[in-house]
């Protein structure tokens, strides 16, 4: 657990910078490779600049109204 | 040579060279040079042992695409934590880095030990472990930078070993300098701008980790490679803008907090007026 930790903090050290990314790769992924979803191909780039964006602005966010700061 | 990677990894690397040059300065100062040498060097070491066994491997038997994808989302993961810090030290909202503080404390540390004999010149395994460490764990994100950015770099007329390559000669050279300006100077290098610094390779990591993991994911960015430069331009703006609103935020509290502390309350406004 405390090397699982260790990398977490650092790789990363924030949960809604990893959730958020990783939810982009997600949906990435599955734009990708369900068929279904091909036609959406165009829209890869825009959406993951606006993830990360968001992710960045949710992330900053809770340190700015955090209560514990 | 590629001279993007090699910037990027000359920023991130001076940043962290300079966080540790600051405890084995204070470990040279404070027990002996020679321990505080011994174990830089021993970190130094491991560390070029960790980049280039792991990069041959990576080299070797991942195939480039996978490749991107994994390393452009670790860059964007590592990115957006150094460009989420730089942003609050601007804001005002996280303390800056200060590496005489750290200066004194390790070195009030070390004298609490009694280890402020700096004259004497036998090993001592406790200044070789904490110089050790320091250079390892500080060396730690630099290795990663180079593995990953040299990795991603690579294209199909530049290959992964050129990059890696390109990558490490940045770091090297950003130690160099901080060791030599560290020698010259003797003193807690703090004029460099450390936040400054953060920011860029921030904005940098970003940039690729995004470019890379849309590559990963079969995006074609408009205008090729140049994309690069407009990506840099969005996250640019986009983090000046963040700063700009967190420091209104940063006011905004800071006067609430006054207002509720001069402002009387209801109990004490009875009293005064019953």
């Amino acid at each position: 657990m405390k090397v699982i930790k260790a990398i977490y903090n650092f790789i990363v050290g924030d949960m809604i910078i990893l959730i958020g990314v990783a939810l982009a790769v997600a949906v990435l992924a599955l734009i990708n490779n369900v068929s279904a979803l091909a036609p959406l191909k165009g829209f890869s780039g825009p959406f993951l600049i606006i993830a990360v964006l968001a992710s960045l602005v949710a992330t900053l966010s809770r340190e700015a109204f955090s209560p514990n700061r | 040579m590629q001279w993007v990677v090699a910037t990027a990894a000359f920023l991130a690397s001076a940043v962290e060279f300079v966080e540790a040059f600051t405890i084995v300065l204070v470990v040279g100062v404070t027990v002996n040079w020679r321990s505080a040498l011994l174990g830089a060097l021993a970190a130094a070491a491991t560390l070029a042992l960790l980049v280039a066994t792991l990069g041959t491997a990576l080299v070797q038997w991942v195939p480039i695409d996978v490749l991107r994808t994994v390393i452009g989302t670790l860059l964007l993961l590592f990115g957006l934590k150094w460009l989420k810090n730089a942003i609050l030290r601007y804001a005002g909202l996280k303390a800056r880095h200060d590496e005489e503080a750290i200066y004194e404390e390790t070195r009030a540390q070390l004298r609490a030990r009694g280890a402020v004999d700096a004259s004497a010149s036998r090993f001592d395994l406790f200044g070789f472990l904490l110089s050790y460490k320091s250079v390892l764990l500080e060396g730690l994100e630099v290795a990663f930078i180079v593995i990953t950015f040299g990795l991603s770099a690579a294209t199909s007329t530049v290959s992964r070993s050129s990059g890696i390559a390109s990558a490490a000669l940045g770091a090297l050279a950003a130690g160099l300098l901080v060791i030599l300006v560290g020698v010259l100077v003797r003193v807690p290098l703090a004029k460099v701008p450390e936040n400054t610094l953060k920011f860029v390779v921030g904005i940098m990591l970003t940039t690729f980790g995004t470019f890379w993991t849309g590559e990963g994911f079969g995006v074609e960015w408009p205008l090729s490679d140049v994309f690069l430069l407009i990506l840099a331009a969005i996250y640019l703006g986009a983090a000046f803008s963040l700063i700009v609103w967190l420091k209104r935020v940063k006011e905004h509290q800071r006067a609430q907090v006054i207002e509720n502390q001069s402002a009387p309350t209801t109990v004490q406004r009875q009293e005064v007026n019953p």
